[in-house]
């Protein structure tokens, strides 16, 4: 008991717990260490970290080639409902916003009339628009974010809606094409 | 003199001081919790933003912040720090003319806070929106504190200073320190400023601010409030006078280091980053001295644990403290960092320290005075047991959600596909899976504030019941004069060394870590390669502030794969340069908006401010469809691009003198953009177009624009 009391409180002097000292000195030991191999040059930077990473995503997209629509593949799936189906949640989910529920165009143009900003309206053309974007105009590249086989589905479903005539249909944009 | 026994004297504590500041602490502790939970709730279901712009989510959380730190915990210290310390003192305070100018100067600055954060008043940095007014009001009412503790430190007639007044003494010299240099702002309206500092400068600054708000505002006060009122409480002697001693000075001196820990994989420069890191780390021990010294106290009084709820309370508080605290440095590892950082974890750390140990140690307090000071017994303790359960089962519901919600989220932002694609592309789908997760955390502090409601009618039913209010008086021996002793004991005799000593302690860690990033950022500027925001962007910009958008989004895409496929590159540290304040953000309930610029068309801005749903299905994003009726404020631009000007930011006298001008042609061509896409006409002067302009404009500042397609990394 320490021989001094404040209002009535007083104090014992027990010793520093030993797990506590412990504690204490393992991480200034470790903080030491940690600076000592991150700040000087042995441990790699986070920039360096982040090259490898981006080495690795490289590699795999490598490996995952760069897909070439064919006109003739795309043209086989028009008759699977499994994939029009699919094509339509994913164009409702991510498509919609600009180019509206029924394609009519609100942001983006009309996808359904015979009008085309880029392309001949194929459905290679399209696939990849879908793909690269026109970052410019504000038409977002859809390669990271979707796969392949939703990029196909897509494609199809927006031909599949071709000439279907929306209500409120923004009007023409671009060149008209006189496609197959 | 040096005699060690004089004669008794009679001494008339200031109580009433002390009832003023608890039940203020009382009034606004419910303001700060329903704030909490109506934020909570617009969270989990947005509808409740109401399209109000003084109830939207961006105004009402700095209130409720501020209302929290401030207002709740701030009267909390007050009232037990004065009636404390008249106590290990044997003295009346200083001056009662100074206590009355404190009490209601910080009351009124509250009040003025209340008012200014709805309107829009902030200055958009987190814990210190308050305007430059506001601020010199706090510093005055600070200065005025503290001059009445010293004061009272001087008429003392204890020659010694309990550890409790160490921790208080920690507690003013720090917050002054921090307050100022946090707040150095040039005024451009009477309720409206620019801070001096700018991009990773200013970063620093508030974190290092920011961070000291929680360990000198939310910590070492708490811990003199422990020192008393625990051992009062359980009237058991202290466990360990060496290791308050030891744990004083190491919390003291490391903790003003760990600011970076918030800036982890930033643009601030990589040794900074691992300074807060690693003095995170060594705080954890410092940080569990004063939970065991508290809980080791206890020793031979466990049993008060079933029968009073006082020591509930406390015991509780301090295992929340520990938890805390242990967390903290977790948290502030590298690794962990990269999953928790910008997630809901962070904001269930805040709030197991915020409700389990601010808020419970108070409550203990509350609950030990509330009878003292009126002088009857507490009406009930049945009544403070359910107040106990009701609570801890709120920041046990919110804690856990809160940390789900975060690892979940932190999780599937990073996640990637063996194809090197991000699994989870839209941000959307990541918020959609935690909404759950909201809704229980607005439960959890709904039983919080069920507790305190229980608390309130119990201290009105007991303060009811009071026959008798007066000041207590009390004989004391005056021992200022007894020996000094020796070593640290020596010092706790010495007000002035002891309060020069810590201020040193606080300064060297500040000056090291900031001092090198102010020359540094001086030096950037000269090469920066980066165009400063044009005048209707600044006007775009100071909405972005105004609305609170940083509390949702941040501007700073971290170093990491995820982030690269997600964002774009890196954030650089030239390209906030003129950013006065910094807009980082340390939350992102919505997506990083560092390099949002071009990624849409004007009209897709312009149809998701209005209503976020028309375009983002699942949104949570309050609209802002009062941006569409407001007026952008053309007039006060070239005021503040001069105010930039002199700032550093690279503006010609052409621009200062046109930026009206040159702001209304922007605004046309925007406004014209917006119409030609097929949104609405005639937009020009309303602030939707200004906003639109700063959003298009972020990441779009580099001289030489970078290629999009390509990932650009600094070695
Ligand atoms: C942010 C708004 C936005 C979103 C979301 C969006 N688009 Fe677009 N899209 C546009 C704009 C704007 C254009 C016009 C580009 C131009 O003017 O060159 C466009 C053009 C197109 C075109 C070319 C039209 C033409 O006339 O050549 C196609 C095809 C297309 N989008 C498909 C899609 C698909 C599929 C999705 C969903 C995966 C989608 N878009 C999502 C805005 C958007
Ligand atoms: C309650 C939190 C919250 C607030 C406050 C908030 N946002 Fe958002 N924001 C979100 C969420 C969630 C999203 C993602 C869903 C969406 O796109 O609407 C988002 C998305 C965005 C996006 C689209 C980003 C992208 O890359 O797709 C922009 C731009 C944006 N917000 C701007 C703002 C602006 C400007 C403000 C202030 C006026 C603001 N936000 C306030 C939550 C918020």
């Amino acid at each position: 008991m320490e021989d001094h009391e404040y209002d009535g409180i007083q104090e014992l002097d027990n010793p520093l717990p030993n797990w506590w000292l412990l504690t204490f000195l393992g991480t200034i030991i470790f903080a030491y260490l940690y600076y000592l191999h991150y700040e000087s040059g042995s441990g790699p930077t986070i920039n360096q970290e982040l090259k490898a990473d981006l080495a690795v995503i490289e590699a795999a997209k490598a490996k995952r080639g760069t897909k070439s629509d064919s006109e003739e593949e795309l043209q086989k799936l028009l008759a699977s409902a499994a994939v029009l189906n699919e094509g339509k949640a994913v164009f409702q989910g991510k498509c919609a916003a600009c180019h509206g529920a029924d394609l009519q165009g609100v942001i983006g143009p009309d996808l359904t009339d015979d009008y085309w900003l880029h392309g001949q309206g194929k459905l290679a053309d399209i696939a990849t628009i879908v793909r690269k974007g026109v970052v410019e105009k504000g038409m977002p590249p859809w390669d990271g974010q979707l796969k392949d086989a939703e990029v196909s589905a897509v494609t199809v479903y927006i031909v599949s809606k071709r000439g279907s005539h929306p209500a409120n249909s923004k009007g023409p944009q671009g060149e008209k094409i006189v496609s197959n | 003199m040096n005699e060690t026994i004089s004669r008794l004297e009679e001494v008339t504590y200031d109580d009433a001081i002390v009832r003023k500041f608890l039940l203020a602490c009382m009034v606004f502790a419910g303001v700060a919790f329903a704030a909490g939970l109506l934020a909570a709730l617009q969270l989990a279901f947005f509808p409740l933003n109401m399209e109000l712009p003084w109830l939207t989510f961006g105004r009402l959380r700095p209130l409720h912040t501020n209302a929290a730190i401030f207002a709740f915990a701030g009267n909390a210290i007050f009232a037990g720090i004065y009636h404390s310390t008249q106590r290990l003192l044997k003295t009346r305070m200083y001056s009662d003319r100074l206590s009355a100018i404190h009490f209601w100067g910080w009351q009124l600055i509250i009040v003025a806070a209340a008012i200014s954060l709805p309107l829009g008043f902030s200055q958009g940095k987190e814990y210190a929106e308050l305007e430059w007014p506001i601020d010199i009001a706090i510093t005055l009412i600070w200065v005025i504190f503290a001059v009445n503790f010293f004061g009272t430190l001087a008429i003392r007639r204890e020659k010694h200073m309990y550890v409790a007044l160490w921790f208080y003494i920690a507690t003013i010299v720090t917050v002054a320190v921090l307050h100022i240099v946090n707040s150095i702002e040039i005024p451009w309206s009477y309720m409206n400023s620019y801070p001096v500092w700018a991009g990773v400068q200013d970063a620093l600054v508030q974190w290092w601010y920011g961070h000291n708000a929680v360990a000198f505002f939310l910590t070492t006060p708490f811990l003199g409030l422990m020192y008393y009122y625990l051992p009062k409480a359980a009237n058991r002697p202290v466990y360990s006078y060496r290791l308050s001693i030891i744990h004083f000075w190491g919390l003291v001196f490391i903790y003003i280091w760990a600011g970076p820990h918030h800036l982890l994989y930033t643009s601030l420069p990589e040794w900074a980053q691992t300074l807060g890191m690693i003095f995170s780390i060594m705080l954890w021990a410092p940080s569990w001295g004063g939970m065991i010294n508290g809980l080791l106290t206890l020793r031979g009084a466990w049993h008060l644990l079933r029968t009073d709820p006082i020591i509930k309370f406390m015991v509780a508080a301090l295992t929340f403290y520990g938890m805390a605290t242990f967390e903290g440095p977790l948290l502030s590892i590298k690794s962990v960092s990269a999953i928790g950082h910008y997630t809901d974890w962070i904001v269930g750390h805040v709030h197991a320290g915020a409700l389990g140990w601010n808020g419970f140690l108070s409550f203990a307090m509350i609950y030990y005075l509330v009878p003292k000071l009126w002088k009857t017994k507490l009406y009930s303790d049945r009544l403070a047991n359910v107040h106990f359960w009701l609570g801890f089962l709120g920041i046990v519901l919110y804690y856990v959600s809160m940390v789900a919600a975060g690892i979940t989220q932190g999780l599937m932002w990073k996640a990637i596909g063996p194809e090197g694609q991000l699994v989870y592309p839209d941000f959307v789908e990541t918020v959609v899976r935690i909404v759950p997760l909201y809704w229980a955390r607005a439960l959890g502090g709904a039983f919080f504030l069920g507790g305190f409601m229980v608390m309130c009618y119990n201290v009105y039913r007991t303060i009811a019941a009071s026959t008798e209010v007066s000041n207590e008086t009390v004989r004391v021996r005056n021992t200022r004069y007894s020996s000094a002793g020796e070593g640290h004991r020596a010092l706790e005799g010495m007000v002035t060394v002891f309060s020069v000593l810590s201020l040193i302690a606080i300064l060297v860690g500040s000056v090291i870590e900031i001092y090198p990033t102010l020359s540094l950022h001086s030096y950037i500027a000269k090469t920066a390669n980066i165009d400063p925001y044009s005048p209707l962007e600044i006007a775009g910009r100071d909405i972005y502030i105004r609305e609170g958008c940083y509390v949702c989004h941040s501007q700073q895409i971290r170093p990491m794969v995820s982030e690269v496929l997600r964002y774009g590159s890196p954030s650089t540290m030239e390209e906030s340069i003129y950013d006065h304040p910094f807009q980082w953000g340390s939350k992102r309930t919505g997506p990083d908006l560092a390099r949002v610029g071009k990624k849409y068309p004007d009209l897709w801005h312009f149809r998701h401010m209005v209503d976020p749903r028309s375009v983002v299905e699942k949104s949570i994003m309050p609209s802002y469809s009062w941006l569409v009726k407001d007026k952008t404020d053309f007039l006060s631009l070239r005021k503040k691009v001069s105010v930039l000007r002199n700032l550093g930011v690279p503006y010609s006298p052409e621009q200062v003198a046109q930026a009206d001008r040159l702001a209304e042609e922007q605004a046309k061509s925007v406004a014209q953009a917006i119409h030609d896409q097929g949104g609405p006409e005639g937009l020009e002067r309303r602030e939707i177009v200004a906003l639109i302009a700063y959003l298009q404009a972020l990441g779009q500042k580099e001289k030489q624009p970078r290629p999009t397609d390509q990932v650009t990394v600094k070695e």
